[in-house]
Parts: structure tokens; C-alpha cells; sequence
């Protein structure tokens, strides 16, 4: 269950391939970090898997169902949830309207125990009914992160995280997403630059660069593997 | 039939003169901005109104009046810049609004000043006809067409070659690569604002020895001025050109063959084809995520 | 229940004022009724949704000439005819709002704009449907309704029908829909919502109410003319929307009372009127984005606890 496959996705903006014969095999659930330098395709990556954009070639599939170039709205009901690197919430809603809102959107039975239950292991209860833009960035991020897991995905794709994130709210960050993968296993993509924040978390790492896979293993190995340590450096 | 062509193509292109004014206005605060300013429509009839009030109260010249009115409508432009459009940079719904709001203040405000009805501008190029074969026009119109052929010519130099003209182009094409070399953005936005306003004031006094000045003349020019940038592409200042004479010519060809009554809808009808069919228009310079 | 009970009174004695009111008076508030109508629709595009339309009073139009074809060249049922004059007015709405919201912004605005220039030109020029500028004569009121304190509790059931379909709309998840659609639409989509359905549904919806503004208001006029339905009316809906109080309930409802009422009261000549009215506009737009329904509405609230 939750087989992701990725198949030779290229995508082409103007003159620059974002990405060109991209492929990997997730067979099930677990952290998976995705790094890579700037430019390696990994956002493009995650919009497509997503659904907002379409590549111009290749195919994803999840369990063997074709996803290619289904909509954001059709992805999230088979069980596609994503963070944004921008980090999105609703700003004028509160952080439990926040969290509550997929379930609207998927037609589901609301669960206010849950999302309150949620909040309060993010230390965020006490902003329960505060609209969510009176939120600091930090904050804001651990709402969007709890609002996915809320989704109970399949696959989950967190691009860029830790991004903007003071310390002491990435500890709280890092320990959540442990603990809800241990709750729902799903197949959780993370992108992420900061290498302290993913090696704790993944159990394997995946590098993108110039927009394909460049090696993939376990956190130790990807440290000192020559070719990615001359990827970011040449 | 020939003698009916042409008689339309030229009337199309005094029209289409004049719908390139509003529309090189348009585009310009458009450019530098990213607002369209729903008001400029209302400019380009005050910029007639006042063109009057000069021509008839305080001097019997149509070229002074003609510039005093520009220069007039140039200031009250910065005016809204300063203080409606530059407090509500981002905010493209408020501005919209805030435009809307724009049009009914100065609309019904003239009507409250000048009354309803449409005053006369009797110029000596209206009355003086001149002949192209065996057509007769009023001198009026070649003028029209004369003098947006240079005030085109010369926004394209400013543009092109004077300090503030490329740091309008340069502000319109990437507005923070504009402020990390220093221009100072705020200037530029009130500058394109004032020329922009100008032009609508030029449209308004030179048409208005022709068709009247009265409170809604505004109105339809500015949907064609809009029309005309939308064909033409929104950023694009040769756009705004090709497509505010497209309009104008289209218009009055149809003429030949539509019962006039439809003759607006003919601007509209393209506008709805443009956006569905290609919505970047002729030289659509960004996309910036717009349809 | 504080709040049940006192809504119950207050249309009570709405329907009582014919008792107590001048003609004039019930005039003013019959006009009061036919604008809060749109408005109630453009609340739902402009003001929940974020939809800014400028082409809605066409709409009403569209409402309004089918009801006259149907009613006075097909000679139809008045009843029959308003429904299915509603339903064309939705089903336009859906058409033309399934093009228009392939747009955004700035387009999307224009878009709506130039449809509305369209209709307009087509209830001015098709002379032999709509009868041209000089209006379409001859709308007849419903049997019973013709005298004006009549005509007066059917306009205000038509406006205390959209406010209660205004409410329904924004108290379910479709509701809950619209106003996350205005705050982030792509993160809504990311959620599981389909965005364009939902944006096009509203604008049917809006449109509809509109249409059903529009009927009323011919029968009210007896007449069907272009003017009523042209640009200009359609930024007065704005304009009402905003200074009511858009994605308030109560907006649409306190910005026709305004628009409407307030310079019959005070005898303002028209363009006055409109030169306050556009000030205020601008105004709100740099200091009170959230118009004058937001102050009631917290007071409202504090009656509830």
C-alpha cells in the first residue's frame, strides 16, 4: 500500500529544463528527505506530484493508479496533501476553522477533538480561536504542517519546512512529524536544505540535481558521497 | 465604394487616434503600476471640460487652451496617484473600487457643476474642411491624426532615450531590479500617472470641438481604450498603438456593413474574442500568472 | 433566542408599515427591496467569494426581458414567469461565468465588464424582442399585488427571500467554501476543493438572485428599459455591496437602504447623491475595508450572548 512511482517526468520552462528524466520508486511509507542545490527541480517535482502543473513528459502513479495530470482538488480526495514553501493558511480563519477546513473541502465529518488534540502537541492551543494571520511565521508553518497530517494522507509532501523557523519551534516541528508518522505511516516527502533538520527525520534521502535523481541512500551515505558533495560544491 | 472605404478608414483612424491616446495612458499606469485605472475614462472627458472652460472663458486660443488642460489634468492625476492609488499599492481589489468610486465623484460632479447637457466647442479646424479626392473632411480630424502621430513619436523617444523615460521602462519591466539600482519608484509611479492623464486630457480636448463635451463621453472611449490595449497586449506600449487603431478603423469599416446602432458593440466583441482566443494579445509582453 | 425573537419582530413590522407609511415612503422602501436583491448576489460573488464582477446588473437585465417575453408575448402565468425568468437569469450566469472566471484578476474584471457592455447593447439594439432604447411597455404586476402597499410586501418577500437564501449559503460548508476561495485559492484547491465548480456555481447563483431583482423591479416600473440594466447600475451594485459591507449579511440589505434611502430622506438632488456616495466609496477603500455592516455586526453579536 501507498506505492509511489515516478516516472521519467521532464518539464520545460522557456529554454530550461526543470526537470529532465526524473524517476524514483517510493514502495511504501516512510520520510523520504529530498535535497538537491537550487535549481535541482525538487519544488517542480512537488507541484507535479501535486497536481498544480503537468509535465510535459512522464507518469506518477500511486499503487499502480496513473495520477499524471490530475487536478490539485482530485489529488487531495485520493490522498495527496502538501505544505508550501511560501507556507499557506487562511488567514482571516482561526487555527482550528484552519484545520478543520479539509475536512469541509473532502465532505468528511469534522473531528474538533483531533484538531484541538493536535494543536495542543504543537503548543498552540492557547490560539485555538485566533485568526490564523495573527500567527508568527514559525507558528504559522506548525499549523499548515498539522493542518496536512489532518488530511490523513497517503502521500505527504512538505517542501521546505524548517524554512523560516526559529529553533525552538523546529525541535517541536521535527518531534511532531515523528510522532504522527508513527501514528498514520504515509508516504512523506520532505524537501529540505537544512541538512540537521532532515537527516533526523528521514530514513532515507534522495538528491536531485539539475533535474534529475543523482543518488539516493541512507543520511550517513548521501554525507559523504563525493558526487553530492561536487554537485553543491561545482 | 472605394470613395465609402475610404471615407471610413480615415474617419477610423481619427478615432483610432484617439482611442491610442487613452490607451497609451492606460498602458502606461498599467505598466509602471499594475493598475488599470477604471477612471481614466472620466479624466479623458474633464480633460475636454476643462479644455473648454479655457478655450471659452480665459483665452480664445485652442492650442493654449489644448496645453493648459493637459498640464491641468496632468497635476490632478498626480493628485489621485499620491493620494488614492499610491496608499493602496497591492491591493488590486481596493484600487478597482477605489476607481469605481473615482468615476461616480468626477462624473456626477461635472453633471452638478455644468449641467447635464453637452457644451459646444466651436474651434476654426472644425468648421475649415478640407478635400482628399472627392471626400471632404473637417480640418479637425487631420489634426487629430497629426498630432497623436507626434505625441507617439515623441512618448517612443522619451521612452527611449530621456532619463525618466527608461526609468519608466525599467520600473514596468521589474520593479524591485528597478529600486536595487536606484530609481526612485515612488517618482516614477507619480510620473506615468501624470503623463497618462495628460494624454486622456489631450484625447478629450481634441475630440471634443467634433463630437461635443458632455459628462459621458468618457464612458465608451474608455472601454475602446481598453479594448484597444487588451488587443494590442497588456504591457506593450507599440501594443496600445496598433490596437487603439485597429479599434477606431474596425469600428468605422464596420459601418459599411453593420447597421450603426451596433458600431460599439464592435469594440466589445473583440475584446471577448481577444480573451478567449488569445489573451496575451498581439505583443503581450507578461503573462505574470494573467489568465 | 434573543436573536430569533427579534428578527421575528422586525419583519413583522416591516410588513406593517404600509399601515402607518405615506406612498412616498413605501416607494422609497419598494426601491430599497429591488436593489438589496442583486445585491444580495454580488455579496455572494464579490463580497464571500472575491469575485468582482462589474457587468451584474446585466444579469437582472436578462431576468427582466425574459419575464417581459414571457409574460407579455407568451402571455404566461405571472408566477411561471418569474421562476423561469430566474432560472435563465442562473443559467446565463453559469455560461458567461464559466468564461469569465478562465480569467483573473484584472481580466476577470474586464471580462465581466465587457459582457455586460454586450447585453446591454443587445437589450438597446434588438428592437424586435426587446424593444430597443425606448423600453419594453406593459409588465404587469401579480394578481393582488398591484396596488402599491400590495406591490410593497411582495418586493419586501422577495428581499427577505434572498437574505434567507444569503443565509443559508453562508452558514453551510459551500459558504465555508467561498470565503476560504477569496482568502487563498489555491491552497482551498490543494485542500480538495474544486475551485473553478465552486466559482461558478456562485456566479449562477448571484446571477439568479440578480434576475430576480430584475423582474421585480420591471413589474414594480411596468416597464423594461435598457438604462435600468447598464453600466452604471452595475457599479452602483458595487457600490452598495462595498459601502453595506461586503461578506457581511447584512451588507447588501444597510447599502441599498443608503444608497436608496438616505438622499430621499434628505432630498439630495441625484448627482449629489452619487458624488457622496463615490467619495464614501473611496474612502472606505483607504480606511474601512470592511464598511459599515462591520460595526453593526459586532454590536448584533453582543445581543446574542
Amino acid at each position: 500500500m501507498s506505492h509511489l512511482a515516478v516516472q521519467g517526468l521532464e518539464k520545460r520552462y522557456g529554454g530550461i529544463a526543470a526537470l529532465d528524466g526524473c524517476s524514483f520508486d517510493i514502495p511504501g511509507p516512510g520520510i523520504y528527505g529530498f535535497i538537491g542545490p537550487n535549481g535541482a527541480g525538487k519544488t517542480t517535482l512537488f507541484d507535479i506530484v501535486a497536481g498544480a502543473t503537468a509535465p510535459d513528459r512522464g507518469e506518477i502513479s500511486l499503487d499502480g493508479r496513473r495520477l499524471t495530470g490530475f487536478s490539485p482538488h482530485r489529488l487531495a480526495r485520493l490522498g495527496i496533501a502538501r505544505s508550501f514553501q511560501e507556507c499557506r493558511v487562511f488567514g482571516e480563519y482561526s487555527c482550528i476553522e484552519n484545520l478543520l477546513f479539509s475536512s469541509i473541502a473532502l465532505g468528511t465529518r469534522p473531528d474538533p477533538a483531533e484538531a484541538e488534540r493536535l494543536l495542543k502537541l504543537v503548543g498552540l492551543e492557547a490560539y485555538a480561536t485566533e485568526p490564523a494571520a495573527s500567527l508568527s511565521f514559525g507558528q504559522r508553518r506548525l499549523l499548515e504542517i498539522v493542518g496536512t497530517f489532518l488530511q490523513r494522507p497517503r502521500v505527504l509532501l512538505l517542501d521546505e519546512p524548517a524554512a523560516g523557523v526559529n529553533p525552538a519551534l523546529l525541535e517541536i516541528l521535527a518531534t511532531f512529524i515523528l510522532r504522527m508518522h508513527e501514528d498514520r505511516p504515509s508516504v512523506c516527502l520532505v524537501i529540505e536544505h537544512n541538512m540537521e533538520f532532515i537527516m533526523g527525520l528521514a530514513r532515507e534521502v534522495i538528491v536531485m540535481h539539475q533535474g534529475t535523481v543523482l543518488e539516493r541512500g541512507d543520511p550517513q551515505a548521501i554525507q559523504t558521497s563525493p558526487r553530492v558533495i561536487e554537485a553543491y560544491l561545482g | 465604394m472605394a470613395a465609402a472605404l475610404l471615407e471610413q478608414l480615415v474617419n477610423g483612424l481619427m478615432t483610432g487616434s484617439i482611442y491610442v491616446l487613452i490607451a497609451l495612458g492606460m498602458v502606461l499606469i498599467y505598466g509602471v503600476m499594475h493598475v488599470l485605472n477604471f477612471a481614466h475614462g472620466v479624466l479623458f472627458m474633464v480633460g475636454g471640460y476643462v479644455c473648454h472652460f479655457f478655450y471659452t472663458r480665459l483665452t480664445g486660443s485652442y492650442t493654449a487652451a489644448l496645453l493648459l488642460s493637459m498640464a491641468t489634468l496632468a497635476l490632478i492625476g498626480a493628485g489621485i496617484e499620491r493620494s488614492i492609488f499610491r496608499p493602496l499599492q497591492g491591493n488590486l481589489r481596493n484600487q478597482v473600487i477605489a476607481s469605481l468610486g473615482l468615476i461616480l465623484v468626477i462624473e456626477n460632479l461635472v453633471v452638478a457643476i455644468w449641467g447635464p447637457n453637452a457644451l459646444q466647442m466651436k474651434t476654426p479646424a472644425t468648421e475649415h474642411l478640407i478635400s482628399l479626392g472627392e471626400l471632404r473632411f473637417p480640418l479637425q480630424h487631420l489634426m487629430i491624426i497629426v498630432v497623436t502621430s507626434v505625441v507617439v513619436a515623441a512618448l517612443f523617444a522619451f521612452l527611449k532615450w530621456s532619463k525618466l523615460g527608461t526609468a519608466l521602462r525599467a520600473t514596468s519591466q521589474d520593479r524591485n531590479a528597478a529600486m536595487v539600482v536606484g530609481i526612485p519608484v515612488e517618482r516614477v509611479d507619480v510620473a506615468s500617472f501624470a503623463l497618462g492623464t495628460a494624454l486622456a486630457a489631450l484625447g478629450g480636448a481634441l475630440v471634443g470641438p467634433l463630437f461635443l463635451v458632455f459628462p459621458q463621453m468618457g464612458d465608451a472611449p474608455m472601454v475602446k481604450g481598453l479594448a484597444g490595449i487588451l488587443l494590442g497586449g497588456m504591457g506593450s506600449v507599440p501594443g496600445a498603438v496598433i490596437g487603439g487603431l485597429i479599434i477606431g478603423v474596425a469600428e468605422s469599416v464596420s459601418t459599411l456593413f453593420l447597421p450603426t446602432d451596433y458600431r460599439d458593440s464592435i469594440a466589445f466583441a473583440i475584446m471577448v474574442l481577444i480573451l478567449l482566443a488569445r489573451p496575451r494579445g498581439l505583443f503581450g509582453v507578461r503573462m505574470r500568472g494573467e489568465a | 433566542m434573543r436573536r430569533a425573537g427579534l428578527l421575528m419582530l422586525l419583519v413583522a413590522a416591516l410588513y406593517s408599515i404600509p399601515l402607518v407609511s405615506a406612498p412616498y415612503v413605501l416607494h422609497i422602501l419598494v426601491l430599497c427591496c429591488l436593489y438589496a436583491i442583486p445585491a444580495v448576489g454580488l455579496n455572494l460573488m464579490l463580497g464571500y467569494t472575491g469575485l468582482v464582477s462589474l457587468g451584474h446588473i446585466a444579469f437582472a437585465g436578462i431576468g427582466a426581458y425574459t419575464a417581459a417575453y414571457l409574460m407579455v408575448d407568451l402571455k404566461l402565468g405571472y408566477w411561471s414567469a418569474l421562476a423561469l425568468a430566474v432560472a435563465a437569469s442562473g443559467v446565463a450566469g453559469a455560461v458567461i461565468g464559466a468564461i469569465c472566471l478562465r480569467f483573473r484578476s484584472h481580466f476577470f474584471m474586464i471580462v465581466t465588464l465587457a459582457f455586460g457592455l454586450m447585453l446591454y447593447s443587445v437589450m438597446n439594439n434588438w428592437d424586435e424582442v426587446t424593444r430597443g432604447a425606448a423600453g419594453f411597455p406593459g409588465i404587469p404586476r401579480p394578481a393582488g399585488f398591484g396596488p402599491l402597499e400590495s406591490f410593497y410586501r411582495l418586493a419586501l418577500g422577495g428581499a427577505l427571500v434572498a437574505f434567507a437564501v444569503q443565509w443559508l449559503v453562508v452558514r453551510s460548508s459551500f459558504g465555508r467554501i467561498l470565503v476560504a476561495l477569496r482568502q487563498d485559492e489555491r491552497l482551498a484547491e490543494a485542500k480538495g476543493v474544486n475551485a473553478a465548480l465552486c466559482k461558478t456555481a456562485v456566479f449562477a447563483l448571484g446571477s439568479a438572485l440578480a434576475g430576480l431583482g430584475g423582474v421585480l423591479l420591471v413589474s414594480f416600473l411596468r416597464v423594461a428599459a435598457p438604462a435600468s440594466f447598464n453600466l452604471a447600475e452595475s457599479i452602483n451594485a458595487v457600490l452598495i455591496v462595498i459601502i453595506g459591507g461586503a461578506g457581511s449579511l447584512a451588507g447588501p440589505i444597510l447599502g441599498a437602504l443608503l444608497f436608496v434611502g438616505l438622499p430621499e430622506l434628505l432630498r439630495v438632488a441625484a448627482e449629489w447623491r452619487l458624488v457622496v456616495f463615490g467619495a464614501i466609496l473611496v474612502l472606505i477603500t483607504l480606511f474601512a475595508p470592511n464598511g459599515i455592516a462591520d460595526l453593526i455586526a459586532r454590536g448584533w453579536n453582543r445581543l446574542g450572548r
